[in-house]
């Protein structure tokens, strides 16, 4: 046991640096101004002249450009990417769920102290939200990239909740017809003029949108996790801290270990 | 049928085992490694891999994740291997689910499909570790009575 301690202790002291490091590269950030991006600044300029008040979000950081439109603006501002900016590659498109307040309770793995806070319900209705912004609970996004620039940028949009609904982008890039159908079933997200929303990865029948936060899994409510049956105290926690079997398992191992 | 033809039928029968690969996951570069590898050479055992296809199978490795969507495949799979007929359930996933236990898509054991002969453990497990799983197969083809499995008697091992 002794021996166990003297872990614990080597862990923390090696943990502490770690701790302290995250905060000493964000004050030296921040007191580096942050250069301009000379290549993604005139792609956010071109698409603010042409999208104008349909543009509502966007940032550029860390050699990347997000840029928030209107859901209303989704395919012209893919249009504009592709023609304007030369987009020619499309890589991936998704979905985003920033619901907070999930009942985490009811899945029997979580404890309940560890539950996250609800956020304070802000301007933007307590959803926290992302790079650029957002004003709802579910965005759809996608990623183009321009081969010839060696230039990405990610389009984001926000979503009605209760209907979340944009326009399909697939007979502008061929490759979003998966993606989208992707995010139909996973998310719920319809998308208009979408040649065939069905079921791509999960079976015909499925019923519901598992990437949705408030998705149950019904397995843990039906029978609890078998992992936390033999889980075992965690190193560097105090002994005893866990449940009894967790201390048994420890004090088995522990005669093992003398004989 | 004489117990000593049966036995010798039987002997016969589990070193000429032809495998069919399932691989639906990692698990599936394990099986690979044993199969396709000098090193493991599965071949040894008498287990001949690379069948044309399921119908001249007699025994299935179902290495991997079995997910909803697929379980209708496998049990057409199983469905059309000729009898007698052996299932080696390889990995976690296949036995009861692994790691992604409570996902909204992954069957929790391919056993709820088709009936497992063998369950090699592990995540994923070493070639090794399949080899004492077709190891223990054969003993238990051994102490099959085929008469009996025509009929649709139960299968007493060890007998």
């Amino acid at each position: 046991m002794a021996a166990d301690a003297a872990a614990g202790e080597e862990a923390a002291a090696g943990g502490t640096p770690e701790a302290e490091s995250p905060a000493a590269q964000a004050t030296a950030t921040t007191e580096a101004p942050a250069p301009v991006d000379e290549r993604r600044q005139p792609w956010l300029e071109a698409l603010q002249a042409e999208l104008g008040e349909a543009l509502v979000g966007h940032e550029i950081a860390g050699g990347d450009v997000w840029v928030r439109v209107d859901s209303s603006a989704w395919r012209r501002a893919v249009v504009a990417c592709r023609d304007r900016l030369g987009c020619d590659y499309f890589c991936f498109l998704s979905g985003l769920d920033w619901k907070a307040d999930v009942d985490l309770a009811a899945e029997k793995v979580w404890d309940p102290e560890a539950q996250p806070s609800a956020p304070a319900a802000g301007a933007n209705g307590g959803y926290r939200t992302g790079v650029a912004g957002g004003d709802t609970r579910f965005q759809v996004f996608a990623r183009l990239f321009s081969t010839s620039a060696k230039v990405g940028i990610t389009l984001k949009a926000d979503l009605d909740e209760e209907d979340p609904r944009v326009e399909s982008i697939v007979s502008l890039y061929r490759g979003a017809e998966w993606h989208e159908r992707e995010a139909w079933e996973m998310l719920g997200f319809t998308f208009d003029g979408h040649p065939g929303l069905r079921h791509i990865y999960l079976p015909g029948e499925f019923e519901g949108h598992p990437l949705r936060k408030d998705f149950p899994l019904l397995s843990r409510d039906v029978k609890p996790w078998p992992g936390l049956v033999d889980v075992e105290a965690m190193p560097g926690e105090p002994e005893g801290g866990g449940d009894a079997e967790g201390a048994d398992a420890e004090g088995a191992g522990a005669e093992g270990g003398e004989g | 049928m004489p117990k000593p033809l049966t036995q010798l039928l039987n002997t016969a029968r589990k070193y000429s085992l032809w495998i069919y690969q399932w691989g639906l996951a990692c698990c599936g570069l394990e099986l690979g490694a044993a199969i396709g590898s000098p090193r493991y050479d599965i071949m040894r055992l008498g287990v001949i891999p690379f069948p044309s296809g399921a119908r001249q199978a007699d025994l299935v490795v179902i290495a991997g994740t079995v997910t909803d969507k697929m379980s209708p495949p496998i049990r057409r799979l199983y469905e059309q291997m000729p009898d007698p007929k052996y299932v080696i359930s390889m990995g976690s996933c296949s036995n009861c689910g692994g790691p992604y236990w409570d996902s909204y898509s992954v069957t929790k054991g391919v056993d709820q499909i088709i009936p497992v002969d063998v369950y090699v453990p592990g995540c994923p497990p070493r070639p090794e570790a399949l080899l004492e799983g077709i190891v223990l197969l054969q003993q238990r083809i051994q102490q099959e009575d085929m008469a009996s499995r025509w009929r649709g008697d139960p299968i007493v091992v060890g007998a």
